[in-house]
């Protein structure tokens, strides 16, 4: 049975095609948010079909998680974003008890069972401080995209010490270091070590390894090192971690479609 | 306050109905009852903590009223004043001082506060430059030998300030009178409360909330009170309540604490029973905590009785609060809750700090999973909070599943 997770998150949508019978990720797509997030989740969905040459008809099940979970249209229900992480990363990285998903405005971290199942979770407040808004800021701030504001990081030989717990004031801040001529690889690694810091308060004292690192934030170079730092000890990266949230959403619509 | 309208329960509505439709308009009730009071000379006695005991307010002739403030529209204004780094109900209630719109603030001849946090006691300074106000010692270490007899003299000279401020006597006959009226209330509430003990609970948590009046002791409520009850016994159930819905999914049993839902400020109870969950006991001071215990009124000495009493509530300003975690247990044996959830209003330190001892009690001993939300009365956050309680309901139905 093929089934299908969208997950509409806050920056991007993210759509996967799973195959239960043979465990297998058939397609994975993304696209940016934006204002129209059901057509831009119909569209998410019609390029993962592409992708896997499939017909609508043979996706038997739909699960919708993220922020945007309920305005996609074709999903039969919605399951929150920290139920299809656990899932989809104990999937991909069955060993891991802690998953600590950074995204576009959320960061969570989730605590395992052996099994899979959710123990616990924690999540960003009102603050984007510990999330991916805090690169896409600073990003803006030193004129570079994304990869490049990662790729910087690892020039740094001298992460700016950035004290900021909100993302507006930290603004403010980064360009006083600017004005100080704070060279700007040195910013990037600042931020990074930053929204780690943020995280790893927000896991608290009872990091039970292994740890697995998910959300789109993972893609960013040097984001891992900083993480490893703040928690002091290893992390892996989740393979695609862009698409766990959706991986499990797609695994737990086959679960439901099987036990219905 | 919208206007001054007349009671409007509809004939058609019966029980349980009519008694939700009653209390649905308890503002404008007691817009009503303390207008009249007004005109009577009745004081109106404004109060702003359940530890201010309402007994002796009564005993005085005096009209009690909460005025604590449950609006986020009256918080900007406030702000020009306090940091905006201040719990929300310091600053809503500071906010309907500033800008007039609390009628029952206008009409307070007197405000009765406490030194709770720090945050109220230095708020109720800037308030008292133009408001009568009477303030209450208590005494944060509760525990201590001494501690009693201090709060039995900070009770004793309130009724001293009401006598003289409003030029009568308050006899042990009148203090007796008004523990029964004020017993008689908390039982009725008690009684609702215990309605959600149930399998499938005959109203909902916010259903429950609405049960309430923030003028204490007026007849026309506690008869609503003993209407409702008596529906509910004879096998009513307000609509969309559990026991309405038999033959759906039974919900996930939620144990609230944490900081009071003013009214108005039900934002985060609905979130919850949005979200699969049902709040079957609310441990705060808009819920179980200030009715579970009742006065002495045999006892020969009312005053300490009443002192007694109010000394017990379990509110996170004292140091240590173990009586919180007791309640907690009972309620929790008693509710049977598949989850705690703990609400804390921003910047509230006293119940922000507290929570580390309430999620051990609840993870280690309860062994019942437990979520912290912290928030203020801005809707800004009610999808992440909609996630988050989702997500408890999904974790908690998988454990029933295994």
């Amino acid at each position: 049975m093929i089934a299908a997770g969208i997950d509409a998150g806050s920056r991007s949508i993210k759509a996967v095609l799973f195959d239960a019978d043979t465990a297998q990720m058939l397609a994975a797509t993304v696209t940016d948010q934006g204002v129209e997030q059901a057509r831009l989740a119909d569209e998410v969905f019609a390029q993962a079909l592409r992708q896997a040459a499939l017909p609508p008809a043979r996706v038997g099940a739909v699960v919708a998680t993220g922020y945007g979970r309920n305005n996609v249209r074709f999903a039969d229900t919605t399951i929150t974003e920290i139920t299809c992480h656990a899932r989809g990363v104990h999937q991909l990285v069955p060993e891991a008890r802690t998953i600590l998903e950074i995204g576009g405005q959320d960061s969570k971290a989730i605590f395992l069972e052996d099994g899979g199942n959710v123990r616990d979770f924690a999540m960003n407040d009102r603050c984007a401080a510990g999330t991916g808004r805090f690169l896409e800021v600073v990003a803006a701030l030193l004129g570079v995209d994304l990869p490049t504001l990662g790729e910087l990081s690892r020039h740094s030989h001298a992460p700016a010490a950035i004290s900021s717990t909100c993302v507006v004031f930290a603004e403010t801040e980064i360009i006083g270091l600017l004005a100080e001529g704070v060279l700007p690889a040195d910013v990037a690694a600042g931020v990074q070590n930053a929204i780690a810091l943020r995280v790893a308060a927000l896991a608290g004292r009872h990091v039970a390894p292994p740890v697995c690192f998910t959300g789109g934030v993972a893609l960013q170079a040097g984001m891992l090192r900083a993480l490893e730092a703040a928690l002091e000890q290893p992390v892996r990266v989740a393979p695609q971690p862009q698409f766990t949230g959706a991986l499990g959403a797609a695994i737990l619509a086959a679960r439901r479609q099987a036990s219905a | 306050m919208s206007s001054i309208t007349s009671p409007t329960t509809s004939s058609a509505q019966v029980g349980v109905s009519a008694a939700l439709a009653w209390f649905a308009d308890m503002m404008d009730h007691c817009y009503d009852f303390a207008e009249a009071a007004k005109t009577q000379g009745r004081p109106v006695v404004g109060i702003l903590c359940e530890f201010t005991p309402r007994e002796i307010i009564l005993a005085a002739g005096a009209v009690p009223v909460c005025l604590c403030g449950g609006s986020a529209a009256t918080i900007p204004a406030a702000e020009k004043t306090l940091p905006a780094n201040l719990c929300p109900l310091i600053k809503s209630t500071f906010g309907y001082h500033v800008t007039g719109k609390n009628p029952f603030l206008k009409w307070a001849d007197l405000v009765v506060a406490e030194t709770t946090c720090d945050g109220k006691t230095k708020m109720f300074e800037l308030m008292a430059a133009t408001q009568p106000m009477h303030v209450l010692e208590l005494p944060s270490k509760a525990d201590d030998a001494d501690a009693f007899a201090h709060w039995c003299g900070e009770v004793r000279k309130l009724k001293e300030h009401l006598e003289h401020r409003f030029g009568v006597t308050i006899t042990d006959d009148k203090l007796r009178d008004a523990i029964r009226l004020m017993n008689r209330e908390r039982g009725l509430r008690r009684d609702l409360a215990n309605l959600m003990t149930q399998d499938l609970p005959p109203l909902t948590g916010r259903q429950l909330i609405e049960f309430k009046s923030i003028i204490s002791g007026i007849e026309a409520d506690l008869q609503q009170y003993e209407t409702a009850l008596k529906s509910f016994h004879d096998g009513d159930a307000a609509p969309g309540s559990p026991k309405a819905n038999a033959g759906a999914d039974p919900p996930i049993r939620a144990l609230l604490t944490g900081v009071p839902l003013v009214h108005g400020a039900e934002r985060v109870l609905e979130l919850i029973e949005g979200s699969g969950a049902v709040v079957v006991a609310m441990e705060n001071c808009t819920g179980l905590k200030p009715i579970l215990e009742d006065v002495d009124a045999n006892d020969p000495d009312p005053l300490r009785a009443i002192a007694r009493k109010y000394y017990h509530l379990p509110c996170s300003v004292l140091t240590v609060n173990r009586r919180r975690l007791e309640t907690l247990r009972e309620l929790a044996a008693k509710f049977r809750p598949h989850c705690l959830i703990e609400l804390v209003w921003q910047a509230c330190l006293t119940y922000d700090i507290e929570s580390c001892h309430v999620r051990r009690l609840a993870e280690e001993e309860l062994r019942l999973p437990y979520l912290k939300i912290t928030t203020d009365y801005s809707p800004a956050d009610s999808a992440r909070i909609r996630a988050r309680v989702e997500a408890l309901v999904e974790m908690v139905r998988a454990r029933k599943a295994r």
